[in-house]
């Protein structure tokens, strides 16, 4: 950036600095001017054949496309000229020509950029009084379903196949008004990135069945978050409607996965959701668990772990700031902590450098082998007879109850209580990943942000909550206010993370500091 | 309704426009073997790249065979280097590649509007009688016609003209329709 040679020009009478070879959309973005377009998008090849980005160029002949324009010194440009107003609001004539403006039943309302640019430049009636021709929705494999009525024909689907995702399978068939997207017989969207076609989608013709019919745009609530599903961190929003999670979606981040997300991880929600959760402390009285308040199985839990030696198995979904609690109660009960990791095949996307669906099918595996948590196929090995075991959140696939009889004593913090452990002497309840804030340090060290995005059931508290009254109780300073708080004394505490707070993080994260002091 | 119902209702149509949903689906035996490869070959030394033989590529498959079936698109992308869907784009494209199998003799009545109003719809109707086929894109059963209407043959001032297979015909009135017909084998 810094060699490359700076065209300054105007756009909308701003005057703007921007690289050679930008275009003219780019440009005017640099400018906070949006062009209007359709085909346009930052991560795909430039086509240029929608026509919607048409814009005023002084001194030239005709409009411009936008996005295809590379910018000129001295240029004046006017995106909201009346020629190119008029310009646009023929396209927009044209684009709803055969479009069935279904936008009541259409799932992408609310969030479509055809309606968005029709409602702000289109005409409010139009001409047409030829039938509409009609093509039938078609089953295009994977999460996607075809709607061509609807459809504009922007190919960002058939270049995001082509050039991304690189598996071909999608073309543009037919020529004319009969044209739509269509896809070689037996060819179905089954690559693992396939689902960005949807998000890719301008319109209401590339949806999702898995989203099909569920909400309204406008019903749902956005939160900036991380998809936990595997250690590449992928930048995305949770959507919520009635605190439930309903979809979830990339959130662009050009360090780690541009504008794109997986099926695995999109689809892999509703965990997020479930209803057979912990919602209260138990403590055992006897041979059963009884609900108890907050103080008192705080006080259980740290009397279930005193003197003893602790041995944590952990999940490796967990925060950085929960795992870095429970290094600190480690460090002080002289203790262990293990975990295991879920493994599944790896799937590349081959047009983005450095972004796949990694085999590691959890959040955190770095950040808890930064902590110091041993990364093991058996965690339970660690645990000693006579030790407590420390059992947060993690998968109960490691247990079985032979390991449990080995423990002095039992203390889970979890979202759930598997079978296998109830005879546990304290159990803890805590929120999941969307009901918590917290960090999560990616396969490349980098620690991101996520927020909460639905309450937590019953009495379950954040985990970084419950981990440092824990902590408190036992005699540590560590009763937090604040999620960002315990992140502080993390960076404090670790050379890893020296120099971190959630402001600096921002929502795009930072790489932790390497070895030599490095970032 | 759900994707399934959907998906329902889209073989229903397929249905609908071109006889059975995937008729065609038996085994596809290569084009390109002996002849027509050693053709392709020739072809494939005059252009730079190997996608520029795809229209002449496909022109073989149609003379081979009638028509360009899904499995004629998927050899044709595998001998060019080409990707089926890209193939299918092509041959969608283009109006003069039959995606279904035709008549022994393809029969185009150019309706554009001077033989329009020379009488073109009288001759579409003598030759749909006379053929048996009875309606446009339609073989007929003993599998000997298709008739098709085509935009302007460039003879407006012979209307009107019309074409079977190579052949070409003008000033053709319905009368003439049961002679042109009955040279043919």
């Amino acid at each position: 950036m810094s060699d490359a040679k700076m065209i300054t020009l105007t756009i909308e009478g701003r005057q703007v600095q921007v690289a050679e070879g930008t275009s003219i959309l780019e440009a005017a973005k640099a400018a906070g001017v949006l062009v209007p377009h359709y085909c346009y998008h930052p991560g795909l090849p430039v086509a240029g054949v929608c026509r919607m980005c048409l814009v005023e160029v002084e001194k030239a002949p005709k409009l411009a496309p936008a996005c295809a324009t590379a910018v000129a010194e001295g240029q004046v440009v006017h995106v909201h000229s009346g020629k190119a107003l008029e310009a646009r609001k023929g396209v927009l004539e044209f684009l709803l020509i055969n479009h069935p403006l279904d936008c009541p039943i259409c799932d992408q309302a609310g969030e479509c950029e055809l309606q968005d640019y029709t409602f702000a430049e289109g005409r409010s009636e139009g001409r047409l009084v030829e039938p509409k021709r009609f093509n039938p929705v078609e089953d295009f494999g994977g999460d996607v379903l075809y709607v061509p009525n609807r459809c504009i024909l922007c190919t960002r689907c058939v270049r995001f196949m082509d050039d991304v995702a690189q598996e071909p399978v999608l073309n543009v068939s037919e020529r004319g008004d009969r044209a739509v997207i269509g896809k070689f017989e037996g060819q179905d969207l089954t690559h693992p990135w396939s689902g960005n076609v949807v998000d890719l989608c301008p319109v209401g013709a590339l949806l999702s069945k898995d989203f099909l019919n569920k909400a309204r745009a406008w019903e749902l609530d956005r939160t900036a978050s991380v998809c936990p599903n595997c250690t590449q961190g992928c930048n995305m929003m949770v959507e919520t409607r009635d605190n439930m999670v309903v979809r979830l979606r990339p959130r662009p981040n050009d360090d780690v996965n541009k504008y794109f997300m997986c099926d695995y991880g999109r689809l892999n929600y509703r965990w997020m959701n479930r209803s057979d959760r912990l919602e209260a402390p138990l403590v055992r009285r006897g041979d059963r668990l009884a609900v108890a308040e907050w103080e008192a199985a705080l006080v259980a839990a740290a009397k279930a772990l005193d003197g003893k030696r602790v041995h944590a198995v952990v999940s490796p979904s967990l925060s950085n700031e929960a795992l870095y609690l429970v290094s600190r109660l480690l460090e002080r009960r002289e203790g262990t902590g293990a975990f295991r990791v879920e493994r599944g095949p790896e799937a590349p996307l081959p047009g983005v450098e450095d972004l796949a669906l990694r085999s590691d099918r959890a959040a955190n595996v770095h950040g808890a082998e930064l902590l110091g948590f041993r990364r093991s196929d058996t965690p339970m090995a660690g645990l000693r007879g006579g030790d407590a075991l420390l059992f947060v959140d993690a998968d109960p696939g490691v247990l079985d109850v032979t390991d449990l009889g080995r423990a002095a004593s039992v203390v889970v913090i979890g979202t759930t209580l598997p079978e296998v452990l109830r005879g546990a002497d304290v159990v803890l309840p805590i929120a999941n990943m969307v009901e918590e804030e917290g960090t999560f340090t990616n396969l490349r060290g980098r620690v991101q942000r996520f927020l909460q995005a639905r309450a937590a059931p019953g009495m379950a508290r954040p985990s970084w909550w419950v981990l440092g009254d824990l902590l408190g109780t036992m005699g540590e300073p560590g009763n937090y206010f604040l999620a960002s708080d315990v992140f502080t004394a993390l960076a404090g505490a670790r050379a890893e993370f020296a120099g971190m707070s959630y402001d600096t993080l921002g929502l795009r994260g930072l790489p932790v500091m390497s070895p030599a002091g490095a970032r | 309704m759900t994707p399934a119902e959907m998906g329902a209702v889209h073989a229903e149509s397929h249905a609908a426009h071109g006889g059975a949903g995937h008729p065609h689906a038996e085994e596809h035996r290569p084009v390109f073997t002996g002849a027509p490869r050693a053709e392709l070959d020739a072809l494939l030394s005059r252009y730079p790249t190997r996608m520029a033989a795809l229209l002449p590529a496909l022109w073989i498959v149609q003379r081979e065979r009638g028509w360009v079936s899904e499995g004629a698109m998927a050899e044709v992308a595998q001998v060019l280097d080409l990707t089926p869907a890209y193939v299918k784009g092509v041959v969608t494209f283009y109006t003069m590649y039959h995606q279904h199998p035709v008549g022994r003799y393809f029969v185009q009545v150019c309706t554009t509007s001077p033989c329009g109003a020379c009488g073109a719809d009288d001759v579409v109707r003598a030759f749909l009688e006379h053929t048996g086929t009875r309606e446009l894109g339609v073989t007929s059963p003993d599998g000997k016609f298709t008739v098709i209407e085509v935009e302007c043959l460039g003879a407006c001032g012979f209307a009107t003209p019309v074409m079977v297979n190579d052949e070409f015909h003008e000033s053709v009135t319905p009368d003439r329709v049961p002679d042109i017909l009955s040279k043919l084998e």
